[in-house]
């Protein structure tokens, strides 16, 4: 055991070692869906699928299933950055260019296949756009920075130069827990390129409340236990339980099955969120600088809000179940009050709202979108 | 969420000792929005949740639950193993308190409205049981799904001759994925009446349904279910319930904001407490908004000041008879033995003397319980004869299986012929032999696997026995009754109480 913690520590602290692989200078019409496994140096990475059964071919595979019973016709591309870094793209109905089309940010530990539930619904009558955030899914895992800033700062300038490569002048920008920090952080930085945000149960926004010694006294050995966690990523776990991780996943998420039951009944969800979390963890280890325990953002959202353009639209979608607090969408609106702010709750959705009432929530995605064009 | 149309119902989630949770919120369910309650199509409940559910449609009184949860509590906590010790018979404690508290036409007021989880021994598949005949069935259903194995007892009990134990274990929030159930849980997650820790954490867990966010306080909460807590926390987990449920009301719109101004900030000026009401979500972030005046702060400071204040107003906000429950339970012992055992030698003296108490103690415990056991001596023998041969038969019939397929591996079609036929024929047998309820045949037919056939033939004859007792006006729950009859009635009701369960 003592040494699976040492290799998971490795784990967590390596991703920098895998330098992400030049990728080749390649003409959009021959970018080519397969991918060259990459192959890191060092004695750990040739050792790693050994433990975890997983491989960027398990994960295309797993997203092939998850994204077999669309019936709407997409196309399937890596849009490569400048650095590069390569970003796995999905884009419904590519023709209705007269619409701003809706860009999808799917949130942490997720990926592109998660939203399968909701792209037939909003490619109706728009472009939906949907990629899988820098460090997660099938996209590059390159090494993030450090520092919370600088991270947050990388991501957002992905969001950018993928938008240029795909060439959208405008966007309505949605965006699911970490990705709705990030749509929120885009928002900031290029607001003129952001018609509207959407942001469906953001991670991030509300500062740490200072009063923990006030909370409920909890006993020291539960303390300790958590100071000893904190220092590991936050899926960590499921790397170390190499071979048990599936089951794992299915064994404490048995409700991802569910909420896509109406789509697949095996185990398909389980294992897409298991090879996109069990690959080298670079989004993730970003995610984790990017935070302070317990779950809170190192630079949260609320305090810079005020500072976004008046002019960008914002609406805050959550579920009324879900614990992260629904109350943003309340205190955005009194930051900034020459603004529209509008909140939506989901009645009987927790925090995958998408998934929880997928019709609901299309529902009102689509008004949403509808009221812009 | 109230949709009048097509109705709703409330689930509480088992969760031990953590109960008292969901009798505040169902007391601030009650007193503040009542026709939640009286109205709801179905009460469902897991375990402790189930005890909750029961007190609240069977017409019990919940500060008197709450006052019985707190004693059982302080009984755990009075030896040195806490609840391991073999002299606390929770199960007994537990029957008895509702057989004090649920009045006696308990069975009319539930039936079909209370859905109690249960987790059937034989197949580990979740019941849902939603009709009584008496009140011994009512208790008797709750019982089974309060047990929790090993921790309980060994021998699970059996409901209308059928053996369960915790509904928590196959589902321990029933029917949450519907959108008109109003899911009740003291776990920090993903329920309409849950705590909102301090943790902003999405991770989350799920436990046979019920989510639970991964944060330190809920881990804390896992210890608590089964290993109580002082009656003080316990008391502060009641009031959270009850603060809990207000919350929801006043987020639905179900509660009208005067009551609620005067119900939470009666001590503070009507101002003051409209400001209140506005910040009091908002107080993680409301010091980051610059446009803060210093009142807000003030205001801020008051309600950081106590979230879990550990005096005794914190009871305040709870009606007077839970709140007096609660204060009674609270009281520190007084007298000498109490104070004397509570000095640190004398702690130390204990825990030393346990090598030698504990045997005296566990054979007088085990004298006690063998007493009580007597009248399900003879039903629980049976049934651990039958577990036995159970056991038996599967490693016989693996061994067996083995050895078939090392002598024939190369004559495949004649083993499947081999499988298949004797199996039709123990279809017949297990149907004749229905009447010696503990036959062999049940064990074969287990057996070679056909327990699809074992179960249609029970289905029909179960009807016809079920008529047949009828006529007899045999009495239904009767632990001694004619077993056949027994066992059969089950089948048959359980059938119906599926029905009756609607679906979403």
């Amino acid at each position: 055991m003592a040494g699976a913690v040492a290799v998971a520590l490795s784990l967590a602290a390596l991703p920098a070692a895998a330098a992400p692989p030049p990728a080749p200078a390649r003409c959009p019409a021959a970018m080519a869906e397969e991918e060259a496994p990459s192959e890191g140096s060092g004695w750990l990475f040739s050792w790693l699928p050994a433990w975890c059964p997983t491989s960027l071919l398990h994960l295309k595979e797993a997203e092939d299933r998850m994204l077999k019973c669309i019936a709407s016709t997409y196309n399937k591309r890596y849009v490569y950055l400048s650095n590069g870094n390569k970003i796995w793209t999905l884009t419904f109905s590519p023709d209705l260019s007269h619409k701003t089309p809706l860009v999808l940010l799917h949130g942490f530990g997720g990926g592109i296949g998660l939203w399968a539930l909701n792209f037939e619904d909003l490619c109706e009558n728009r472009t939906v756009h949907a990629f899988d955030l820098l460090g997660f899914g099938r996209s590059s895992r390159p090494h993030f920075d450090n520092d919370a800033q600088e991270a947050e700062n990388q991501f957002v300038e992905s969001i950018e130069e993928w938008r240029r490569e795909v060439g959208l002048e405008k966007m309505i920008l949605l965006g699911h827990n970490l990705g709705g920090f990030l749509a929120a952080a885009y928002s900031l930085k290029y607001p003129s390129r952001v018609k509207h945000l959407i942001l469906v149960e953001p991670w991030g926004f509300p500062e740490r409340p200072d009063n923990a010694e006030q909370e409920r006294p909890i006993p020291i050995w539960i303390k300790a236990l958590g100071a000893i966690l904190s220092p590991f990523n936050p899926l960590a776990g499921l790397r170390i339980a190499g071979p048990f991780g599936l089951s794992l996943v299915q064994r404490l998420r048995p409700d991802f099955k569910r909420k896509y039951s109406s789509m697949f009944d095996d185990n398909t969800v389980t294992e897409y969120i298991y090879h996109c979390n069990v690959q080298t963890p670079s989004g993730e280890t970003a995610f984790k600088n990017m935070t302070i325990p317990y779950g809170w953002a190192k630079r949260p959202m609320l305090k810079r809000i005020s500072h976004m353009d008046q002019d960008i639209p914002i609406t805050v979608v959550y579920g009324a179940r879900s614990c992260i607090d629904g109350n943003s969408g309340s205190t955005i609106q009194s930051l900034r009050p020459n603004s529209y702010v509008k909140t939506i709750a989901i009645l009987g959705a927790g925090h995958y709202v998408y998934a929880d009432q997928p019709e609901d929530f299309n529902q009102r995605v689509k008004d949403i979108c509808n009221s812009v064009d | 969420m109230l949709d009048r149309e097509h109705g709703w119902s409330v689930s509480f989630a088992g969760c031990g000792f953590l109960g008292v949770y969901h009798i505040g919120a169902a007391t601030c369910l009650q007193e503040h929005a009542p026709h939640i309650i009286r109205d709801a199509r179905h009460i469902y409940g897991a375990s402790a949740g189930a005890l909750a559910g029961a007190v609240l449609v069977g017409g019990g009184s919940l500060a008197e639950a709450c006052a019985d949860v707190l004693a059982l509590a302080k009984e755990a906590r009075k030896r040195n193993l806490g609840p391991l010790h073999p002299s606390f018979n929770v199960i007994k404690i537990i029957r008895d308190g509702l057989m004090r508290n649920l009045p006696e036409n308990t069975h009319q007021l539930s039936s079909g409205r209370l859905c109690i989880s249960l987790t059937r021994v034989s197949d580990g598949k979740n019941a849902l049981i939603s009709n009584f005949n008496s009140k011994e069935e009512v208790v008797q259903a709750l019982i089974c799904s309060s047990f929790v194995p090993i921790y309980c007892g060994l021998i699970p009990p059996s409901f209308r001759g059928v053996r369960y134990v915790d509904g928590g274990i196959s589902d321990n929030l029933p029917h949450y994925e519907s959108k008109n159930t109003i899911t009740v849980s003291p776990f920090a997650g993903e329920c309409d009446i849950c705590p909102k820790g301090n943790s902003a954490n999405f991770h989350e867990m799920n436990v046979t349904n019920t989510s639970i966010q991964l944060s330190l306080g809920n881990l804390y909460r896992l210890t608590q279910a089964l290993f109580p807590p002082e009656p003080k926390v316990l008391g502060e987990i009641c009031e959270q319930g009850y603060s809990d449920a207000l919350k929801f009301l006043r987020e639905n719109g179900i509660l009208s904001d005067s009551i609620y101004v005067t119900l939470s900030f009666t001590k503070r000026s009507p101002q003051e407490a409209v400001q209140c009401v506005d910040h009091m979500n908002k107080k993680t972030v409301s010091e980051t908004n610059g446009a803060e005046t210093l009142n807000a702060e003030v205001l801020n400071k008051q309600l950081k000041q106590n979230p879990w204040p550990l005096d005794k107003s914190i009871f305040e906000s709870l009606p007077p008879r839970l709140r007096k429950a609660l204060q009674e339970a609270c009281k520190e012992q007084s007298g000498f033995y109490a104070q004397f055992s509570k000095l640190f030698p004398m702690r130390v003296m204990s825990y030393l003397m346990l090598p030698y108490t504990l045997p005296v103690e566990s054979a007088y415990s085990v004298v006690l319980r063998f007493v009580n056991w007597f009248p399900d001596i003879p039903d629980d023998v049976r049934w651990m004869q039958e577990q036995l041969c159970q056991i038996a038969g599967t490693v016989y019939s693996r061994a067996k299986s083995k050895l078939f397929c090392a002598f024939r591996k190369d004559n495949y079609a004649s083993l499947r012929k081999c499988q298949t036929v004797p199996s039709t024929v123990e279809f017949h047998s297990s149907y004749c032999h229905l009447k010696t309820l503990h036959s062999s045949a049940d064990l074969e037919t287990w057996l070679w696997d056909s327990s699809y056939f074992m179960h249609s033939t029970m289905k029909h004859a179960s009807v016809n026995i079920k008529q047949h007792s009828d006529l007899d006006s045999c009495p239904n729950f009767l632990p001694n009754s004619a077993e056949s009859g027994l066992e059969i009635d089950f089948d048959s009701s359980s059938e119906k109480s599926f029905q009756t369960v609607p679906e979403y």
